[in-house]
């Protein structure tokens, strides 16, 4: 059974965003949900389904989706909370696919909340990071560093590169007035270049900033969508793939080291829609560090392994190249969304409503999600993916 | 100021011993570095776990294992993440990669960070934290 445009994202919101914001992981989350039903046309009656992501760093996701229905005072016939990291906003888009042809429901929210500094929750610490934390290594940048330096050693890339990805879509964030470093204006490669090494290989730049935030789309049948405020953008290919590639010593003899298991997840969504790499107008890639735009271009097939950094260098991501990517800034430089930014970027330009920043006649977006388990044993990856059309 | 809080010192994150992992940290408290090897497949895996990743077998054993093998890849923090690292800044981290196959996150001691490459071969030694816990991590491979 293909569930090619079956289903469509009809409404988009996000809370006030920023790098401090004084309001819970809960009000984040319900103010989320509000704008996106809002953006949709529809109340809250209208709402069947809620699919929200676990806030997994703090003590507080025990009966997290009920509650978050309770104080919505929605009446939810389907609801779930997922964690996979950055690869949730999208797996929750896929999984109301799923439901609402399933029947189990027909309008479904998908919403994160995430408060970084959350008051009176106690952080937890998960027993991965026993192997990892004693030597000085915590965070999630650190392990990119390892990752970044292992694809230098290998295919010569450079910081120069990553940096073109830090500065192309700053330019683009430049565009976008709700980003967060809008105010900072563009930045050149020069200054990436001498931006502060956090954990060398990577500097500043090559990292998003931290943003406390909640946002969510609205996910109907592609029927309803028709008869509602915006024109739909159709879920048209998904795909997931859950691995332990990069640091793993034995591998899928598939997947070469300087590949990716995690390309499975775009092979699987390219199938699914019936279209090919050319045929995307717009890329939002998942961009919690430069390299991992570069690691994604070659995983998913836009250029060969090895080749992602010369790929970045030559333009190909910005607004009027090849491949227009994180048009509203990206992690990097719109904030630290989750993921559920790229989502919303990518109805954003298959609506037309871009405006200084919009890719002339997008028909075909395609949107990436990462995460899992990538700074803690058993190191370990969630990727994830949609192809959006109008 | 880094590295104190209201007049007391933040230690250093030590591993909590579990089910899974007890063996393998009363191993390095011995300084023994201890994998859990199939005995199935005879594949060696890390970290710690109830069954082989690559053939589902639950026969197990702790093994003692060379110790020796090559730098995967490194990176040097010049960020304070923790506060009791801060004066260790700027440190390395290194992913070791044992002969016999796992991968270990660790430090490089006796070694200018400047000197580590990714390929140099590599021995472990263990520092000893308190009397439960040592740590393994690794220096060049003496010739």
């Amino acid at each position: 059974m293909n569930l090619k445009e079956t289903c469509a994202i009809v409404g988009v919101g996000f809370s006030e965003f920023g790098k401090k914001v004084p309001k819970s992981t809960m009000t984040l989350t319900l103010e989320g949900c509000k704008r996106a039903i809002e953006d949709a046309g529809l109340t809250k009656d209208d709402v069947d389904g809620l699919l929200l992501v676990l806030p997994s760093q703090e003590g507080e996701r025990h009966g997290w989706v009920c509650r978050t229905c309770s104080h919505l005072g929605i009446s939810s016939t389907f609801s779930a909370g997922l964690d996979i990291g950055g690869a949730t906003p999208i797996a929750m888009v896929q999984m109301a696919t799923m439901a609402i042809n399933a029947g189990m429901c027909n309008t479904v929210v998908c919403c994160y909340g995430w408060q970084n500094s959350p008051m009176g929750i106690p952080l937890s610490m998960p027993p991965g990071l026993d192997f990892t934390a004693p030597y000085g290594d915590l965070a999630a940048l650190p392990f990119k560093a390892q990752v970044a330096r292992r694809h230098m050693h290998l295919f010569g890339t450079t910081s120069r590169q990553m940096g073109a990805v830090a500065v192309t879509f700053r330019r683009h964030a430049c565009m976008n007035p709700q980003a967060q470093m809008y105010e900072k204006g563009p930045i050149t490669i020069e200054d990436h270049q001498n931006s502060r090494m956090i954990v060398e290989p990577l500097r500043l730049l090559d990292n998003a900033p931290i943003t406390d935030s909640g946002g969510a789309v609205v996910v109907t049948s592609a029927e309803r969508a028709r008869h509602l405020k915006h024109r739909p953008v159709y879920i048209s290919g998904m795909g997931q793939a859950h691995s332990g590639e990069f640091m793993r010593p034995w591998r899928d003899p598939r997947y070469p080291e300087g590949t990716f298991e995690g390309g499975k997840a775009a092979e699987i969504a390219f199938g699914m829609a019936g279209v090919r790499h050319k045929d995307i107008d717009v890329a939002q890639f998942y961009d919690g560090f430069t390299i991992l735009v570069i690691i994604e271009l070659e995983a998913y097939g836009f250029c060969k392994p090895g080749e992602g950094g010369s790929f970045v260098e030559e333009g190909r991501l910005e607004l009027g190249g090849e491949l227009p990517s994180n048009t509203a800034g990206g992690l990097l430089s719109e904030g630290h969304l989750m993921g559920m930014g790229h989502i919303a970027e990518a109805v954003r330009q298959l609506r037309g409503e871009c405006e200084e920043r919009q890719v002339k006649d997008a028909e075909v977006a395609f949107v990436t999600g990462y995460g899992g388990s990538p700074h803690e044993y058993p190191i370990s990856f969630s990727y994830s993916t949609l192809i959006l059309t109008r | 100021m880094v590295g104190k809080f209201e007049g007391f010192e933040i230690p250093k994150p030590i591993p909590a011993l579990t089910e899974d992992t007890k063996p393998y940290w009363e191993g390095c408290a011995r300084h023994e570095l201890l994998i859990q090897h199939c005995q199935d497949c005879g594949h060696f895996r890390f970290p710690p776990s109830g069954l082989c990743p690559k053939c589902m077998s639950t026969n197990t054993e702790w093994v003692a294992v060379s110790g020796k093998g090559q730098v995967y890849s490194w990176t040097i923090f010049h960020y304070v993440y923790h506060p009791a690292y801060a004066k260790d800044i700027p440190y390395n981290v290194a992913i070791v990669q044992l002969n016999e196959g796992p991968l270990l996150h660790t430090n490089i001691v006796e070694c200018n960070n400047e000197d580590i490459y990714i390929g140099m071969p590599v021995e472990v030694i263990f520092e000893d934290v308190n009397d439960e816990i040592s740590l393994p991590k690794f220096r060049p491979l003496s010739k």
